[in-house]
């Protein structure tokens, strides 16, 4: 195969499911619970900042996402119990009150590391070979580690009875409470999946990008073009959002710079929001 | 008997607007005098930031939808106005860049604004979202785009407006703006367009099934705040003489909306107050102590989980509740007095009914949702006038007829005439300015408005237009139909100010069905319109029906289950079963059908 071909394809594959990752605990947030949790960016960051906490204790950064998942276990449930609870049925509520905790993360993390970026070294350095082209290794090992990720959680959703009380929750959660489902625990437990989620994302990722309090926006804004494009509540639409939008956003940044990247991705989104308002594969 | 008296109306909204706008000038004049030109110069950056949040004020408190770009609109006029004062132009083509500077943020948030609101009615988070991705381009634009914005440097050296003098004369030409722009969000929230909006907020769904194109309500409040923005922008480059991205960053949009919140955002003193007081606090504060923009975020999150009214509503609920007195004698003076005369007679109703033949008539229309073929080859035609009943078991399809008429379920094969026009997959806006009118199975009326704003609504359908909803004259229309409601209903007299939301299951049917045929539709689609109606009272919104659709020579399709009422009611009945057609008739003659016998007894399918 052409090296460069094999290179972009590799490119593609990365940033695709890096996208993936960040937008599962959104739309798990989203789809299931109907709130959109503005903060989902800043709980991102602050699973980098986990990974920066552990490297300065002389630790790894797989150590970092170990110890993102407590954290933000931790804060996912308190901001449910806080905010997202007292807030069901006044969406629009929900969205103020999470973007105002987002505000509120991103200044307590200036507070504690400062306003600068912080590097985190990844746990694998240097490249490694693949169809006679070298590719950073911790890509490599992320590429692996998300598809992993997501075959498990796809299992787990189909075939457990938890999974199956989420299922029931969705569908009608006034039912699902009648029958003995206590939809408060389940919905925190979701919401806490969505924040832990997005920690762990963010501490894997953190050795690939600058870490900085304000990082976590634009990972909101792109999760978000991904919903729109592809639409609520199915993985196939979790999957052709994130192609459509990490393709157009990789091919604009190639041909021109990031931000006609960034303005082709918002441009796809204006016009599904009017062509396809359901995006390409709704529930409905 | 109209709504509203309409000299008193006017003189009402005069004064209003006086008695807000006369202290704001006053205090506004004395700050130079008593705190001196630098303070009143440190000022005049919060007035800007002032006017820009009477803009989200009006689209959040108001319409009903928030957008988190807004200074995208701010930094686009900002920056445009400095290259305007920098050209070497003469002052006439200066002029009209800056005429410019303003209007084109406004006609970019309308073009957008229509774009994202057509499709998807109440679009909440994804518009918030949509502005925030919007402001995170124009600020990365406006860093990368150096050649012309200078990038993270800016745009400097920009020359005063009118060659004011920047450290004193200035903050007078602000404050003139700030009073302007308060008396225009005020005035607007007070016009029939306002109420429309909060209509918008509260209920989109229905003012649609009045004929209102929602998205373009929403659209021109959008552009009217951008406006707002924009003109702040312009002075803010006057005033600065400096421009760099942050006058368009998510940071400032951020701080505008916390602000908008946290001081009030029901109207235009509420956000200016918090423009000023928390953006003149937080610049001593800020450096000072660093926790500070983390208590501003907690005390935004309180006050969207606990004081959603901001501290600006908590100062009028006060201010209320110390001159209660004086307000309830105002109140006594300005009760609902149905007058006689001196009210203009609402014009007719903007669709005329062409040839003869049926007013409707449906052929083999399917829609499937998903794999559920929810109506299957539905035919039937109904005259001009008469009452036609729907009925059938649940399931049959009744409901979804409706649905399908006024554009709320796709077609998926099939063909719908109305009035001698082809109309299938037209959407429910567009239904109701030819002519049909709905009422829904579980009465859906504007609930904070009061019953007297819900009726003047129903009576502008299809009759106000335009400019005609800037004036106040709509509010005292009158037409035969009115009258005839406040007759047939007598509550409304003594409800006329409550909120809807307020009345009864039965009372809120009645003020629905008063409210579709307020816009005198040629086809009334009325889905069960009794639900919930004790006996005597369903015989009485049943006589009022039939002589409502009779007077106005109408024709009405009305879901019904009550069989005695169909009986009542009825001059023809149509029968669906599983989406279909089974039969028709009058009701002895469906009652004798042998397969309706079966549908009904639970016989065969």
């Amino acid at each position: 195969m052409d090296a460069a071909l094999t290179v972009t394809l590799l490119n593609f594959a990365y940033q695709g499911l890096v996208l993936a990752l960040v937008v599962l605990g959104l739309g798990i947030v989203f789809g299931m619970l109907g709130v959109m949790n503005m903060a989902h960016g800043e709980f991102l960051m602050i699973g980098a900042y986990c990974a920066v906490a552990a490297q300065n204790a002389g630790l790894s950064v797989l150590w970092g996402a170990a110890l993102a998942v407590p954290v933000c276990g931790v804060l996912g449930c308190l901001t449910h119990y806080v905010l997202i609870r007292r807030l069901y049925n006044r969406p629009f509520d929900t969205l103020l009150a999470t973007w105002g905790l987002s505000i509120l993360l991103r200044k307590l993390v200036e507070l504690v590391y400062g306003r600068g970026y912080q590097n985190v070294e990844p746990p694998v350095s240097g490249g490694i070979s693949v169809f006679g082209v070298e590719y950073p290794g911790y890509r490599l090992f992320l590429i692996a580690a998300i598809v992993v990720l997501f075959a498990v959680l796809v299992l787990w959703y189909w075939r457990s009875s938890t999974g199956a009380r989420l299922r029931a929750m969705i569908g009608n959660p006034t039912l699902a409470q009648a029958v003995g489902i206590d939809t408060n625990r389940l919905a925190c437990a979701a919401f806490m999946c969505g924040v832990i989620s997005a920690g762990v994302a963010g501490a894997l990722l953190a050795p690939m990008v600058r870490v900085a309090p304000g990082m976590g926006l634009d990972y909101l804004l792109n999760s978000f073009f991904v919903l729109v494009v592809g639409g609520l509540g199915s993985l196939a639409g979790l999957a052709a959002g994130t192609g459509i939008v990490s393709g157009t956003q990789l091919l604009f940044a190639t041909l021109f710079d990031q931000t006609s990247g960034y303005l082709a991705v918002l441009g796809v989104s204006i016009i599904f929001l009017w062509l396809k308002p359901d995006g390409l594969i709704s529930r409905r | 008997m109209a709504l509203f008296p309409v000299a008193d109306a006017r003189r009402g909204n005069a004064a209003v607007l006086a008695s807000g706008l006369a202290p704001l000038a006053a205090c506004l004049l004395a700050v130079p005098l008593l705190f001196g030109d630098f303070f009143a110069y440190e000022l005049s950056l919060y007035l800007m930031y002032g006017i820009v949040a009477q803009g989200i004020a009006l689209t959040w408190g108001r319409a009903g939808f928030l957008s988190l770009g807004q200074a995208l609109f701010f930094g686009l006029g900002a920056y445009l106005a400095a290259f305007a004062l920098k050209s070497q132009a003469g002052p006439a083509v200066q002029a009209l860049l800056l005429l410019a500077a303003v209007l084109a943020p406004t006609a970019l948030a309308y073009v957008i604004g229509v774009l994202v609101f057509m499709r998807r009615y109440e679009s909440g988070p994804y518009f918030s979202l949509i502005t925030l991705a919007l402001v995170m381009f124009g600020y990365q634009l406006a860093n990368q785009w150096s050649s012309v914005t200078g990038g993270f440097n800016g745009v400097g050296n920009i020359p005063v407006l009118f060659g004011l003098d920047r450290y004193t004369h200035h903050y007078y030409l602000v404050a003139a703006v700030c009073l302007a722009s308060t008396a225009l969000v005020a005035w607007l929230m007070r016009t029939p367009l306002g109420t429309l909006w909060a209509a918008t907020a509260q209920n989109e769904n229905r003012l649609q099934f009045f004929g209102f194109d929602t998205y373009r309500l929403k659209a021109v409040a959008w552009a009217v705040s951008a406006f707002l923005g924009a003109l702040a922008g312009v002075l803010f480059a006057s005033q600065q003489g400096l421009v760099t991205p942050q006058s368009s960053s998510v940071i400032l949009s951020a701080e505008l909306v916390i602000w908008t919140a946290v001081g009030g955002r029901a109207g235009p003193y509420g956000a200016l107050l918090g423009a000023v007081a928390i953006g003149l606090l937080s610049t001593e504060l800020r450096e000072q102590f660093a926790y500070w923009e983390a208590i501003v975020a907690v005390v935004f999150i309180v006050v969207v989980l606990r004081f959603p009214e901001g501290v600006g509503g908590a100062l009028m609920r006060l201010w209320r509740y110390s001159c209660k007195g004086f307000v309830r004698g105002a109140a006594k003076r300005a009760a609902y007095v149905p007058a006689v005369g001196g009210f203009g007679a609402a014009p007719q109703a903007s669709f005329r009914r062409d040839g003869g033949g049926f007013a409707l008539s449906i052929s083999d229309v399917h829609v499937k949702q998903g794999p559920v073929r929810i109506l299957n080859g539905l035919s039937l035609q109904a005259g001009r006038r008469g009452l036609h009943c729907l009925i059938g078991p649940n399931g049959a399809g009744k409901t979804s007829t409706f649905n399908m008429l006024t554009g709320r379920l796709p077609l998926a094969r099939g063909s719908v005439r109305f009035n001698g026009r082809d109309v299938g997959g037209f959407g429910a806006p567009a239904m109701a300015r030819l002519g049909v009118g709905r009422k829904f199975q579980i009465p859906s009326v504007f609930p904070e408005l009061s019953v007297r704003d819900n009726l003047c609504i129903a009576l502008w359908a299809n009759r106000a237009r335009g400019r005609a909803l800037l004036g106040n004259s709509v509010r005292g229309w009158n037409t035969p139909t009115l009258e005839f409601m406040h007759r047939s209903f007598p509550f409304f007299a003594q409800t006329m100010d409550e909120p809807a939301g307020a009345l009864s299951q039965g009372q809120r049917q009645m003020l629905e069905f008063a409210m579709t045929a307020l816009a005198e539709p040629l086809l009334f689609l009325l889905d069960e319109p009794c639900a919930g109606l004790s006996v005597d009272e369903t015989r009485h919104l049943g006589s009022v029906i039939a002589e409502t659709v009779g007077r106005l020579d109408a024709c009405a399709l009305i879901v019904e289950h009550d069989m005695a009422a169909v009986e009542a009611l009825a001059d023809h009945v149509y029968v669906l079963h599983q989406g279909r057609l089974l039969a028709q008739g009058d009701y002895a003659q469906v009652r004798r059908n042998a397969e309706v016998q079966a549908v009904y007894a639970g016989g065969s399918k």
